[in-house]
């Protein structure tokens, strides 16, 4: 009984521990946010990325998955598409040449109070015989309309498609090779995409305050 | 003493999902915006999709999300119909004042904004 209960005890110990840490899966202290706070932005403007991956695809790709995470966190976000073409009607055709100007300059152009910048450092594809295994990496970095940085943050996502369990080891083999042969055909980064940006937003010890139209609870 | 293992377990798995119902209806808006990039012979169809979504929203007197008016008008203004596409962006600045100084340039310029500021 008396061993019983100590067990009871340890295991209760265990699950506060890992309902406590239940979300934060990295380390990291939480950032300063008082020039966040001290900011209060309501708008923000999402700039094309700087890309520093293979696919000169995945910055269009991109920046269709960033309006709903940050719209859903509160805040005005300015529309991507038509933000893209204004800036190459300037003859900024790419990240690069966005993210070069000044913070300030920008969100002066488009009357936000903040600019995001985000810098893709991967999205790729790594193919192995019978697994692929996807992979996106961005730098973020939101600064107010003066020019000063209000956050950053860092997210990578990595995914291997389950393979399924047929029953047969062999079964298991060709449903492998299929789901590479799939993934390898065409892979789907942009549940991906949106996860990161979903967590880095939302999720300790990165998460962004919420804006003015995030509900009151 | 499992039952209440797999109690707290799930509790602990469950933590992460916030059962957040969102702010608004995007109606795929994002989707849209990808399916256009990706194969840009499907704009056109995509522009109707984004246009048949507000519709429906404001038929159901529910909230236009930021930015969707004004990208239908962009992308109406892109195909040319320049009256619809002010049309959009005069209700994006009406939805949303954070919006009004590039909505004005859009309207007042009848095509996209030349600013000098952003050159210096």
């Amino acid at each position: 009984m008396r061993a019983f209960a100590s067990k009871a005890a340890a295991l209760s110990a265990m699950a506060a521990a890992l309902l406590l840490t239940g979300c934060a899966s990295h380390p990291i202290a939480k950032q300063d946010l008082s020039a966040f706070n001290a900011a209060k932005p309501r708008s923000i403007l999402v700039v094309p990325a700087v890309n520093k991956s293979l696919d000169v695809d995945a910055p269009n790709y991109l920046l269709t998955t960033l309006t709903v995470p940050l719209a859903e966190r509160g805040y005005y976000v300015f529309p991507v598409h038509t933000a893209k073409t204004v800036l190459e009607q300037e003859g900024f055709y790419d990240g690069d040449q966005v993210q070069k100007q000044p913070p300030e300059a920008l969100a002066r152009l488009f009357g936000a109070d903040a600019v995001l910048f985000v810098t893709i450092n991967r999205w790729d594809a790594q193919y192995a015989v019978l697994a692929t295994t996807v992979t996106v990496d961005f730098d973020y970095r939101l600064v107010s309309k003066d020019g000063t940085e209000l956050w950053k943050a860092n997210k990578k996502m990595a995914y291997s498609p389950q393979n399924q369990n047929t029953g047969s080891p062999l079964g298991n083999l060709i449903a492998a090779a299929v789901s590479a042969a799939l993934e390898r055909a065409k892979p789907n980064y942009m549940p991906l995409a949106q996860s990161a940006n979903l967590q880095v937003l939302t999720m300790e010890p990165t998460a962004i305050p919420t804006g003015p139209y995030a509900r009151v609870n | 003493m499992r039952m209440i293992c797999l109690a707290v377990c799930a509790l602990a798995l469950s933590g992460c999902a916030t059962g957040n119902k969102g702010l608004y209806d995007w109606g795929g808006y994002d989707a849209m915006l990808y399916g256009a990039y990706k194969d840009p012979t499907t704009v056109a169809a995509n522009m109707q999709k984004l246009e048949a979504h507000i519709h429906a929203l404001e038929l159901g007197k529910q909230k236009v999300p930021p930015g969707l008016y004004a990208d239908l008008g962009t992308l109406e203004l892109q195909a040319g119909d320049k009256e619809k596409a002010q049309a959009n962006f005069r209700k994006e600045r009406e939805l949303w004042p954070e919006s009004a100084s590039l909505m004005d340039a859009l309207i007042n310029n009848g095509a996209m904004p030349k600013a000098k500021e952003a050159k210096s």
